[in-house]
């Protein structure tokens, strides 16, 4: 178990630039999740961390040694597939202890890291049978278990859920989480899927087009996004991004958004830092989580945070425990999350609250948080 | 895959009508086309000389003879020896065997290097491999001659392995190229990563799951090697020759009477091992062919 830093990672092929200057660090014991739609780089970059493929410029140090000329084999890291790639050929037990076998480690302590792995996992039924005789849960667990046993200082999983139906990888993931708790590992997790990022990250590098855009904590990156893609991406449903301009009126600074039939909607800016006073007069985005608008009784108006407005409803989408509301202010679709129990239906008008208090704002042009 | 069968709800081709009588009468009628060759074959090397000379080319023997069977094997005039094909099918077995398992061997190499371990131009000798697959034995004869003569290999079976090597190469490195690309990469980066090598990965994880692709390439090399007649009488000598080129001596340096049932058996006994090794691994073969083609 170990640290690990990104330094300045540039990965080119030919002319096109795939990552460009990427910096990341992460502790020892840290779950790291590289989070991005497609083609974003993710994978990528864990394989240069792997050294599957080697980079074009920039360092990885894991445990604060400079491994980028070390070979895989010798990085002390291990990977868990996307297509689990377990060994056709081979029984669970050979492909679990074949890493072991290949550093021609003794047979006893072999014998001793495959009970471990196998109870913690509990595959010991399992281990006589080939991956084809599996589900693909099972092989999941026997992926991870060939990554478990060699013990290794980082293990790096590359979207390791994808190929599982909704609820097992759901399951998973939790198993994923407790295993992280139990074993105190450093991980690197790749996956497309946000909710995964949210749930299993103690740190999340949300990455697009090979350039990284934010690197926190997951709350911060959700409570405070960097930019307008990171806004949208992190959180389901996304943020909304509601075009409006900035003004001050009474020595007030003000949000006003060309709204709903009967006119602009103002809303009071309750304490503006100093970087959005200075935007007074421009256009802005009014960045909004969905619970951030919802029923006057979901938002408590205590601090005095809530302001009220009247709107109809477009759509709505019951999800159990709440209600999504769909309605258009500032000339976009709105999402709003409800309380199941509020009386909202498409076509009426409904009055609702709004917190401020939460909202991000970001540059027009740029998309930057301000 | 192959053993899937469908019965649909109002299918009535299970029933025999006219047309489905039509189409058996005509494939039974394509079959025994087809099969009479080997039926005049197999009924001439039975007959004597006389009974050949009484009956008609498809009447039965009247009376079954293994005689031209044991000349051919053992007794049979090949130019001016004559002991027979045994020493020309041992020569065969000598060439063909390490043939088939080196050809085989570099192309399962071949192929692993060219979809596993990409180089830059990886594409194009690959394409030139294939190319190699399209020149005409004709072609190949003068260069090769003169290459065996600078190696000092002329006129002998190791000579003529390398050959068949050689111009095998095109072909089973195609075969085993096609059947890697659709074994994921993942298994080489995840064989990597567990501290396996080059050919760790190979031997332990590739070639395992290369048996179907290996049969293909066996049966196709060994007939190809067996059944060649050009390369064998053009790089080869005296008691050195295959069988294929003892066959056609056989057969051509007959003198007087035309012994037919010679001929047969001599002909059937050079056949045999092709049509056994496709008995035995037919099956693999077809499956071999279509593997890949359909995730398992």
């Amino acid at each position: 178990m170990s640290s690990l830093e990104v330094h300045n990672v540039v990965k080119r092929y030919g002319q096109t630039e795939v990552l460009t200057d990427i910096n990341i660090s992460i502790d020892d014991g840290e779950f790291l999740v590289l989070v991005g739609p497609s083609g974003c780089g993710k994978s990528t970059l864990l394989n240069i961390i792997a050294g599957l493929e080697p980079l074009s410029d920039g360092r990885i140090m894991i445990a604060g040694q400079q491994v980028n000329d070390i070979h895989p084999k010798d990085r002390d890291i291990a990977m868990v597939f996307q297509s689990y790639a377990l060994y056709p050929n081979m029984t669970v037990r050979n492909n679990i202890t074949f890493g072991l076998k290949m550093r021609k480690t003794p047979t006893a302590d072999i014998a001793k890291a495959l009970d471990q792995v196998a109870e913690l996992l509990q595959i010991t039924p399992l281990l006589d049978r080939k991956p084809s005789q599996l589900s693909g849960g099972q092989r999941q667990r026997v992926a991870m278990g060939r990554a478990l046993v060699r013990d290794p200082k980082i293990f790096l999983f590359d979207e390791p859920l994808s190929n599982l139906d909704a609820k097992l990888r759901v399951e998973m993931r939790t198993e994923i989480k407790k295993l992280h708790q139990r074993l105190g590992a450093t991980i690197v997790y790749v996956t497309h899927d946000q909710i995964e990022a949210m749930t299993l990250a103690t740190r999340i590098a949300v990455m697009r087009d090979g350039l990284l855009q934010q690197f926190d904590t997951p709350q911060a990156i959700y409570d405070h996004p960097a930019n307008t893609f990171v806004a949208s991406f992190m959180g389901s449903p996304a943020m909304n991004l509601i075009p409006c301009a900035l003004q001050e009126k009474e020595g007030q600074l003000h949000a006003t958004l060309s709204g709903p039939e009967e006119g602009a909607l103002t809303l009071k800016i309750a304490a503006p830092t100093q970087a959005l006073k200075a935007q007074t007069g421009s256009s802005i985005i009014l960045g909004l989580r969905p619970e951030a608008i919802s029923d006057p009784l979901s938002i408590s108006d205590a601090a005095g945070t809530a302001q009220h407005f009247s709107c109809v409803v477009d759509m709505t989408e019951p999800t159990g425990p709440d209600t999504l509301t769909v309605f258009s202010l500032g000339g976009i679709d709105v999402t709003a999350r409800m309380d199941a129990k509020a009386d909202v239906k498409p076509g009426q008008e409904f009055r609702f609250a709004i917190d401020l208090s939460k909202a991000v704002f970001f540059n027009e042009k740029t998309g930057l948080a301000i | 895959m192959a053993e899937a069968r469908f019965t649909v709800v109002g299918d009535t081709s299970r029933r025999l009508s006219v047309g489905r009588w039509l189409l058996f009468a005509i494939l039974g009628l394509f079959a025994l086309y087809y099969l009479m060759p080997l039926y005049v074959m197999v009924s001439t090397s039975l007959k004597s000389l006389d009974d050949i000379r009484t009956g008609g080319l498809l009447t039965l023997p009247t009376d079954i003879t293994f005689a031209p069977w044991i000349k051919a094997w053992d007794s049979a005039c090949v130019g001016i020896q004559c002991d027979g094909l045994k020493g020309y099918f041992w020569n065969s077995v000598r060439l063909v065997i390490p043939a088939v398992l080196i050809s085989t061997l570099i192309g399962a190499l071949n192929g692993y290097v060219l979809t596993k371990w990409k180089f830059p131009g990886a594409n194009l000798v690959f394409a030139l491999l294939l190319f190699g697959c399209f020149i005409p034995f004709q072609v190949v004869l003068m260069p090769m001659a003169r290459m065996l003569g600078l190696l000092g290999l002329a006129g002998t079976i190791p000579g003529l392995i390398l050959v068949h090597v050689v111009y095998g190469i095109g072909f089973t490195t195609l075969f085993f190229r096609n059947y890697y690309i659709t074994i994921p990469d993942e298994l080489v980066k995840a064989a990597t990563i567990d501290g396996a090598g080059f050919f760790a990965i190979f031997w332990r994880i590739i070639l395992p799951l290369s048996a179907p692709i290996i049969v293909v390439t066996v049966i196709w090399q060994f007939t190809q090697i067996w059944n060649d007649f050009l390369f064998g009488v053009s790089f080869s000598a005296g008691g050195g020759q295959p069988i294929t080129v003892a066959l056609n001596n056989i057969v051509n340096s007959s003198t007087g009477v035309k012994e037919y049932n010679l001929d047969m058996a001599s002909a059937i006994i050079a056949g045999l091992p092709t049509l056994f090794i496709y008995v035995v691994a037919g099956r693999y073969f077809i499956r071999g062919l279509t593997a890949g083609s359909v995730k398992g």
